[in-house]
């Protein structure tokens, strides 16, 4: 911890960076995001099995990108990020929302988190994207910390819903979802902690015309969620945030994860993966399959 | 549950500025529709929603109602697509109003900008109607260029009287080849024009800027914050008190206001 | 007003028969489930459970739905038809209601009441049975006890229930409104002891206070702006999780949907002062333009400008806003913080 807290306070000390993006501790298994521009409260930085938070939203954020500019330069922005949160920052960076050279990525080797605070971390406990990462080092990042751990072994439950849902049929699958988003109180929380949800004005927001009905019905909500899922289908990195944040308990991730699964099998992309490849929707090929508008 | 008016008359004022003179459906509503000048009402287009405007006809003259609006988004550009013998809706009338009563007696200066008109518009009139019971009544209006301009019929009509004085400018760069009003800014103009702050109440209504910039010009002139009545527009939904967006502090615009003296506002959290 | 407090015992079988007659009825049962109060089919489905935490949303939206039609429009060429929607008042009857929910509908009474009175929360909240459980349990974002209540508060209960042993309550006749609804199932009750439910009560653990209501009412008045406000608005992310959980948060916007061409209805949603076009002018204009500013408004709204206006604080410290915050902004911290 010290190496971290003191790597960030030289960041910050010899203006390298404008605000230090990282996790505090809370009590003793919760961590919150911290904002730091004063060298002297990098002592509350912390990493470990509880940094659930996906700190890549802060970097679209117009607050924060704000610091960035002083009246005689620009600072770049460090962000404390899983290996998973990573892959949001790669996406960004591809969908041109912040550049490379602009983010200081304090990356760690990542042996999982707990899927909410307060549980002991475990095989039992572990957060569903942990079960199926691939990638417990980091692709990309600027400083790198912690020794490799094993991750501990768990069952993917989030995989086995996927593929009992795979063997309803469409009315039942659809009665399925249409139950699950029944419960959607519109509060966005879903699109808030969204690293990819970052445009100015969403569709949603939009009354000229209004594409999605505002209220929080049947039809206004399944049309949500599903725009929503379209709009993030292969761009969503699965980092599960939404999933987490919902109030309501709807499986969102269930969808993202099974439209990531269909853009794979059909376009062998994977988001957030790569800095040297193109984004999927910025390289749309004619020949490319079809079959995902069906 | 709004009550519908139909809309007898449709005047463009300017480019984006439009007025209606509507007519309420029910006799009953048209007689017991009952408001003070400054007070405000929600209209709606059926289908794409409500939208906040004053009451820019005066009391005084109640057989028809009208509203001014300036066409921004949604309902607004659905109100323009209107015509003579739609329906709309309208429920009010809200808010407080310009305490007329207590303004007996004293010279009254009206000074409004662009659309702002509207508010003051209502107050003017009722006044006009009631000459007797004030003493001096001068206004000051402006806009940004000589269109832009609202109610010219009615600005027509108050420079004819001779117990009003009427001074009209544009901004800068505004004016037109054979334009015969001032051209300046609304706080040049009065500084200009010197107005005595000597038992005189002003009516000011008109864009943040303009307020802003007004205002310490008629602190120079003497006039007391506490003489100065303006209106505040947040963003409202229900103007009853209970949607929860136009509340500045503890003071919901929409039922405490929309009128304020300048003395009010000092005193609340500068959030507006 | 002044009614006499009746202290009774109902055995837990009695008093699930009692809810089996409540849905044979017809009425709607709600009983706290894990994400929300769900609605009861089965008595088999209640728990009655007063270690439970609050559930993440409150029964908020059976007096102020999420979304609900409050008139319904008929267009023709130029005329336009407008009518009235029905509200059904359905009995509702809440079991087991948590004491940082209950007084929650006579907390937003005032402000649905004041000078315009609005007739659907009015309609059913006079249908609304409040059976309200004493609470055994906390956890770190609780704080009752710091807004004028606790664990053990009978406050807005129509009925209050004290679990004496494994298959006993003490049931407490709070209100008219109580009597009235159990008189029907009076051979359930029998006399209790209220001493000995008293001391029940006494001895659960409730949580510390955390910050007295008063100084934070003058803090607040005196620290409009002040740069505490930046720091929370740097983290918070401008959703309304916080606001649609919350059980007295009354926001809510109006917008009028066609569902054909010449048909459509006038619907009251749920809205929330953190979202950024809350207050957003037509022109472009936002009062409260940036986070630090909204969230500002949040606490200012809560612990000062509705105890100016109605008296009480619209916060039952039920703690809900911060555990379902995504970035853990815990609202109990940040007005414990509202000192110098
Ligand atoms: C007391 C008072 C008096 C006023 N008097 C006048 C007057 O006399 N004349 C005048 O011209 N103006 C007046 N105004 C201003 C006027 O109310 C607004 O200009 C007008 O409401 C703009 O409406 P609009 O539909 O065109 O704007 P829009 O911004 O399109 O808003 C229309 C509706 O669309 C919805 N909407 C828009 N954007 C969003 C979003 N991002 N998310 C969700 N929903 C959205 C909302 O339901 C909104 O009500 C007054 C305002 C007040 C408060
Ligand atoms: S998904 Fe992988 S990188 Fe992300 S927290 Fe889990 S184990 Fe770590
Ligand atoms: S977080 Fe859940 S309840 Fe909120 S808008 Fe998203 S899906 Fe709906
Ligand atoms: S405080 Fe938390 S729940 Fe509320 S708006 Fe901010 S991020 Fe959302
Ligand atoms: S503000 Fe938070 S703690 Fe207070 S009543 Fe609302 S949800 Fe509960
Ligand atoms: S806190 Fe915000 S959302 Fe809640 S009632 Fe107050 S203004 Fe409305
Ligand atoms: S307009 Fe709804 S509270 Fe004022």
């Amino acid at each position: 911890m010290d190496e971290l807290r003191n790597y960030a306070r030289e960041l910050l000390e010899k203006e390298e960076v404008a605000a230090v993006i990282g996790y505090q501790q809370v009590t003793e298994k919760r961590t919150k995001p911290i904002v730091i521009t004063d060298p002297a409260e990098t002592s509350r930085l912390v990493f470990n099995e509880y940094c659930l938070n996906n700190l890549a939203v802060y970097l679209t954020k117009a607050r924060i990108r704000s610091l960035m500019r002083t009246k005689d330069k620009t600072m770049k922005l460090a962000i404390v990020a899983k290996p998973c949160d990573v892959h949001s920052i790669v996406a960004l960076i591809q969908e041109n929302q912040i550049h490379r050279n602009d983010v200081h990525i304090i990356s760690f080797n990542c042996h999982g988190v707990v899927k909410d605070f307060g549980c002991d971390f475990n095989g039992d406990n572990l957060a569903a994207k942990c079960i199926k990462c691939e990638t417990h080092k980091p692709l990309y990042f600027d400083k790198i910390f912690g020794e490799e751990k094993q991750t501990p072994k768990a069952g993917d439950a989030s995989l086995e819903k996927i593929n009992e849902l795979e063997k309803l049929n469409s009315k039942e699958r659809f009665e399925f979802f249409k139950s699950e988003f029944d419960k959607c109180i519109k509060c966005y929380a879903c699109r808030a902690v969204c690293p990819l949800c970052y445009c100015q004005r969403c569709i949603t927001d939009k009354a000229i015309p209004r594409w999605i009905e505002s209220s929080s019905h049947q039809r206004g909500n399944f049309s949500w969620n599903i725009v929503r899922a379209f709009h993030l289908s292969g761009r969503c990195t699965g980092c599960g945030e939404c999933d987490r944040a919902c109030p309501m308990d709807i499986p969102l991730s269930l969808i993202n994860r099974r439209m990531a699964m269909e853009v794979k099998d059909l376009f062998s992309f994977v988001s957030g993966r790569s800095l040297e490849t193109p984004t999927l929707v910025g390289n749309f090929d004619k020949k490319d399959s079809d079959e995902i508008f069906m | 549950m709004p009550h519908l008016a139909e809309i007898r008359e449709i005047i463009d004022e300017s480019p984006d500025t439009r007025t209606f003179r509507l007519m309420f459906k029910d006799a009953g509503t048209a007689e017991s529709f009952d408001f003070k000048a400054g007070q405000f009402a929600e209209y709606s287009a059926f289908g794409d929603g409500e939208s906040t405007f004053c009451i820019a006809s005066s009391p005084t003259r109640k057989d028809l109602i009208e509203c001014s609006f300036k066409v921004y988004g949604k309902v607004t550009q659905s109100l323009q697509r209107l015509n003579v013998g739609d329906t709309i809706g309208i429920r009010g009338p809200y808010g407080n109003w310009f305490p007329l009563d207590e303004l007996k007696g004293k010279n009254l200066l009206f000074i409004a900008g662009g659309i702002g008109l509207a508010p003051v518009r209502c107050v003017i009139e009722n006044v006009l109607d009631k000459r007797e019971d004030y003493k001096n009544v001068s206004i000051v209006y402006g806009a940004r260029s000589v269109s832009d301009l609202i109610y010219k019929q009615e600005i027509r009509e108050w420079k004819s009287r001779t117990d009003v004085s009427v001074i009209v400018t544009v901004d800068p760069g505004g004016e037109t080849p054979g334009w015969d009003g001032e051209v300046g800014f609304v706080p040049a103009v009065i500084e200009k024009s010197a107005p005595t702050s000597e038992n005189t109440a002003v009516i000011l209504c008109g864009p943040p800027v303009m307020i802003k910039f007004t205002m310490p010009v008629l602190t120079n002139l003497g006039f007391k914050d506490e003489d100065v009545y303006t209106t505040l527009e947040n963003r409202m939904k229900c103007g009853l008190g209970k949607c929860g967006r136009c509340n500045i502090g503890n003071v919901y615009v929409c039922k405490d206001g929309p009128v304020f003296t300048y003395a009010q506002i000092k005193k609340l959290p500068q959030e507006f | 007003m002044s009614f006499k407090m009746e202290e009774k015992i109902i055995s837990k079988d009695d008093l699930l028969k009692l809810c089996g007659d409540v849905i044979a009825k017809g009425h709607t049962l709600l009983a706290p489930g894990i994400a929300e109060y769900e609605q009861v089919k089965d008595v088999s489905q209640i728990r009655l459970d007063s270690s439970a935490l609050p559930t993440k949303t409150s029964y908020k939206s059976y007096v102020f739905p999420k979304a609900e039609p409050i008139l319904y429009y008929k267009r023709s060429k130029s005329d336009v038809q407008l009518i009235d929607v029905d509200v059904n008042g359905k009995k509702i009857v809440v079991l087991g209601a948590k004491p940082c929910d209950t007084n929650s509908i006579n907390i937003l009474k005032h402000l649905f009441n004041w000078d315009y009175e609005d007739e659907f929360f009015n309609l059913r909240q006079k249908h609304f049975v409040i059976i309200g459980l004493m609470c055994s349990s906390f956890d770190e974002y609780c704080f009752c006890t710091s807004v004028g209540s606790s664990p053990v508060s009978e406050e807005g209960s129509d009925l209050f229930l004290i679990p004496i042993n494994e298959d006993k309550f003490a049931l407490r006749i709070i209100t008219e409104k109580g009597k009235e609804f159990i008189e029907p199932y009076s051979e359930f009750l029998k006399d209790g002891d209220e001493a000995k439910s008293n001391a029940v009560l006494e001895s659960i653990k409730k949580p510390e206070v955390a910050f007295d209501s008063k100084q934070v009412h003058e803090w607040l008045g005196d620290n409009f702006e002040n740069p505490k406000w930046e720091g929370i608005g740097n983290v918070c992310l401008s959703c309304a999780q916080c606001a649609f959980v919350c059980p007295v948060c009354h926001c809510f916007d109006l917008v009028d949907e066609d569902y054909s061409y010449s048909e459509g209805r006038r619907m009251k949603n749920w809205d929330g002062c953190q979202f950024g076009h809350f207050t957003l002018h037509a022109s472009g204009h936002n009062p409260r333009d940036i986070q630090s500013k909204r969230y500002r408004q949040r606490v200012n709204h809560k612990f000062r400008y509705y105890v100016d206006k109605f008296g009480e604080i619209l916060c039952t410290g039920c703690g809900r806003c911060s555990r379902g915050c995504p970035v853990s902004i815990d609202i109990k911290e940040i007005v414990s913080n509202c000192k110098d």
